[in-house]
């Protein structure tokens, strides 16, 4: 319990040291959300009678209390360029973002547990050294590149997909999932190559212990001795490196939505921070450094559950 | 053994989800249905779908369609009566009258009143905010309503010219949320929109004039240049109304691609506040180093159409296409030119350009390297957008720019008003009194004739006294499935879907 307050207590003071930043930003970098929406027909008058109107000649501690007031009472405020209240944009986009995320997740998942014992089963291999090779290659793709690459190939030459042809969840989610499928190709490729790479060393490590003999001498196959003794030993390490891989994957997940034309959160956030539109990238920021802390919390939890022997404290 | 059954059904999971997305993977296809068009744009509307308050071009093209004035260009460059059935001007060009045209309805299926009218009139001519809410209409003195069926608009200045600011949206006096719930006339009503996704609009089937072909467009926002191309070949958009000549050369035989022109001034501006540019010798120099053709051959293949002042060749009678061979490329001239104002070395300056883009990227990286001829150095630096507006336009803090100065109305002064020496819009802090004054003289005139004499007078000024690098009318391409037809290009930045239609098979 005492855990949870804990945590509970640095998330806050995380999401508010954060917002606060964001603040901090735009208060330095040039330019504002009057100027921006005023265009060419930005006179100096027109500007100021904007600013008041949307209260930006505040002090910035001002408006940032007022922010904080409001955000606790679940009032993001309203976008300036779109006049609509930026909870309804998020919660139209995250889904997009999270969808690309899990997909993402999951295949890494299901490709690089399977692909490492393998190769550490195999090593020294023709399959092993096939492998180890190709992730050398895969890990040195940046995803934009490698999303650039898919589209050509899946989209273009193979027609699986029609690139830049997303289609929302809201009205067909077989088809969104289609779509979404290849980006988050794009975004697992790089770290199913080091999570590969990773679990392969590790297991390779587990096995000259003492209990895997113990458990070859009690009747175990390979296989057998592999999955249910080496492996979860074996994962610690893939674990904490898969939490930081998720928390990576928000921000490539920015990237790849460029490339693909995906209007998830990543674009609304590039968009309005071109805009200055203050409301919706401080939801945004707050709503993934949330998401971050979250998932490293899950990873704690994920640890109790492979490992017993650690305690959360 | 239990692992080995969890692991299955594990299996049995995956390979169902990956069936299932695979076999939905034909993708968002256009629809084959030709009632429904998708459109793609370059920014979503992200300014104001207010219509008296968007400023941003690529707004006002698409609100072009939701919204309509009294009176309505069409692609020739004439001013039609649209709401209004007729109108009268005073012979003395200080009172407008419009008598309305009966039974036009707003989307919501109210009718338009002259009420309705004054409002939206009076609405522009606002001054609470500063400035009148559409600068244009701070000529106005008063609007009143004769009767249930005429509004008179008065103004302080004669000015035979202002029927072309008419064309400002009519709005129902009873929205309170123009900026959220777009209500106008237009042949297209607003549906719904979903940021950086889509915008959307279905043909308004009371529409007073002849009804748009095409019953739902769907507007496709695609803000990575590099995936236009793509998406087109792909099938998920039909059209892109401003694609580049390298983009045409990607295009699949679906489409067909239409040429027109921009219809804006490209330059490079100077500001004439900062040395050396206050220099008339210094300006000329740089126009007779710049060579227009050369940056068309080298960006466009040779299309666009070179400009020699502040006019285009879409405002037939003001354009003067022999201003074009004022500087001819002369080297030796624009070194003695140099010299004379005391710089035979050349000099170096800032060229700030707007990153967003190309066409005026690559028009500044070509001029950047015509000028090293008569060893002028600039070096271009690239800015956000926004920071382009605050920096550069409203607050003049820049040494030159590239960029194209587009015309909001059918009017000379759309162009030539901010070159006048105390007008708000003038960046470039050019003052000259003879432009003031043939600018004043022509403002003044009520004779067709003189009026246009005047205008042609400032468009030459400008050229002689080299205000601006003048370069091109940008060539603009329009890429369309070819299973549409009926585009139709205007003076205007303006996009007129009503006019598109399913080509008959």
């Amino acid at each position: 319990m005492k855990y949870f307050a804990k945590k509970l207590i640095g998330l806050f003071a995380t999401l508010l040291a954060v917002s606060f930043l964001v603040f901090l930003a735009f208060a330095v970098i040039p330019g504002d959300p009057a100027t921006a929406m005023l265009g060419t027909q930005a006179t100096p008058e027109r500007i100021e009678a904007l600013r008041e109107e949307m209260g930006l000649n505040e002090p910035l501690l001002v408006r940032y209390a007022a922010w904080v007031a409001d955000f606790v009472r679940g009032d993001f405020g309203i976008s300036y360029s779109y006049r609509i209240p930026v909870t309804n944009m998020i919660v139209d986009k995250l889904p997009v973002t999270l969808t690309l995320m899990a997909l993402s997740f999951l295949l890494i998942v299901f490709v690089s547990i399977p692909l490492g014992i393998t190769c550490a089963r195999y090593r020294g291999g023709v399959l092993d050294h096939c492998i180890v090779a190709a992730n050398q290659v895969v890990m040195a793709i940046p995803a934009f590149f490698s999303g650039i690459l898919i589209t050509l190939v899946f989209g273009l030459l193979l027609h699986l997909f029609t690139p830049g042809g997303y289609v929302s969840y809201q009205k067909d989610w077989g088809r969104f999932l289609g779509y979404m499928l290849f980006p988050s190709i794009a975004v697992a490729l790089p770290k199913i190559a080091m999570t590969t790479k990773l679990l392969r060393a590790s297991v390779l490590s587990e096995t000259r212990l003492d209990y895997v003999r113990t458990a070859y001498s009690r009747g175990n196959g390979t296989r057998a001795v592999l999955y249910r003794h080496v492996l979860k030993n074996a994962l610690i390490p893939v674990v904490t490196f898969l939490g930081m891989a998720l928390a990576d994957m928000v921000a490539g997940s920015i990237i790849v939505e460029q490339v693909f034309n995906i209007p998830g959160l990543g674009r609304i956030l590039l968009t309005s921070i071109s805009n200055r539109d203050y409301p919706v990238v401080q939801a945004i920021i707050v709503c993934i450094a949330f998401l971050v802390l979250t998932i490293n919390f899950l990873v704690d939890l994920v640890y109790q559950m492979v490992d017993p022997r650690i305690t959360i404290e | 053994m239990k692992a080995k059954v969890r692991n299955r059904v594990l299996l049995a999971l995956v390979c169902t989800a990956l069936t299932i997305a695979l076999g939905a993977c034909a993708g968002d296809k256009a629809s084959e249905n030709t009632s429904v068009i998708s459109i793609g744009i370059p920014q979503d509307i992200e300014d104001s779908l207010d219509p008296h308050k968007a400023v941003a071009a690529g707004t006002k093209e698409i609100l072009f369609n939701l919204y309509e004035g009294l009176v309505k260009p069409d692609s020739d460059g004439n001013l039609n009566d649209a709401l209004a059935a007729a109108h009268t001007v005073s012979e003395d060009g200080k009172v407008y009258t419009f008598t309305l045209r009966d039974g036009v309805k707003f989307h919501d299926g109210s009718l338009v009143t002259a009420e309705d009218v004054k409002y939206s009139l009076d609405r522009c001519a606002d001054t609470s905010s500063g400035d009148a809410l559409v600068p244009a209409f701070s000529a106005v003195e008063s609007v009143t309503i004769l009767d249930d069926k005429t509004v008179a608009l008065t103004l302080k200045e004669p000015d035979k010219d202002f029927l072309a600011y008419m064309d400002v949206a009519i709005i129902p006096a009873s929205n309170e949320d123009p900026e959220g719930n777009p209500i106008g006339t237009g042949p297209y009503r607003f549906v719904s929109r979903s940021p950086q996704e889509n915008f959307i609009l279905e043909k308004f089937d009371d529409y007073w004039g002849t009804p748009a072909y095409i019953d739902r467009i769907e507007l496709k926002i695609i803000a990575n240049a590099d995936s236009i191309v793509t998406s087109l070949n792909g099938g998920s958009i039909d059209m892109f109304a401003r694609v580049s000549q390298a983009m045409t050369q990607q295009l699949s035989d679906d489409f067909e691609v239409l040429e027109g022109t921009m219809n804006l001034v490209q330059a490079m501006y100077l500001n004439h506040a900062v040395e050396p540019f206050d220099d008339v010798r210094v300006r000329q120099a740089l126009s007779y180093t710049v060579d227009p053709q050369e940056i068309m051959d080298l960006i466009s293949d040779g299309r666009g159409t070179q400009l020699g002042s502040s006019m285009f060749p879409a405002f037939g009678k003001y354009y003067m296409e022999e201003l074009n061979d004022l500087y001819p490329t002369d080297l030796d001239k624009a070194r003695e030119l140099l010299a004379e104002a005391g710089y035979p070395d050349g000099f170096s300056f800032t060229l700030t350009v707007p990153s967003n883009y190309q066409q005026h990227i690559d028009t500044a990286q070509v001029v950047a390297e015509q000028l090293k001829r008569i060893g002028v150095t600039a070096d271009i630096q690239l800015v956000e957008w926004e920071s382009w507006v605050s920096d550069v336009y409203a607050g003049r803090q820049f040494e030159a720019t590239v960029v194209g100065l587009d015309a909001s109305s059918l009017t000379a002064p759309a162009l030539l008003d901010r070159f006048r020496t105390d007008a708000g819009k003038n960046f470039i802090n050019y003052s000259s009194q003879a432009y003031d004054e043939a600018y004043a003289k022509a403002q003044a005139s009520t004779k067709e004739e003189e009026k246009t004499a005047y205008y042609k007078e400032c468009e030459r000024i400008l050229a002689e006294e080299a205000a601006n690098v003048y370069i091109q009318d940008l060539p603009c391409f329009v890429a369309l499935n070819k299973k549409y037809t009926g585009y139709e290009f205007y003076p205007l930045y303006v996009q007129d879907f009503s006019k598109l239609r399913p080509v008959e098979e």
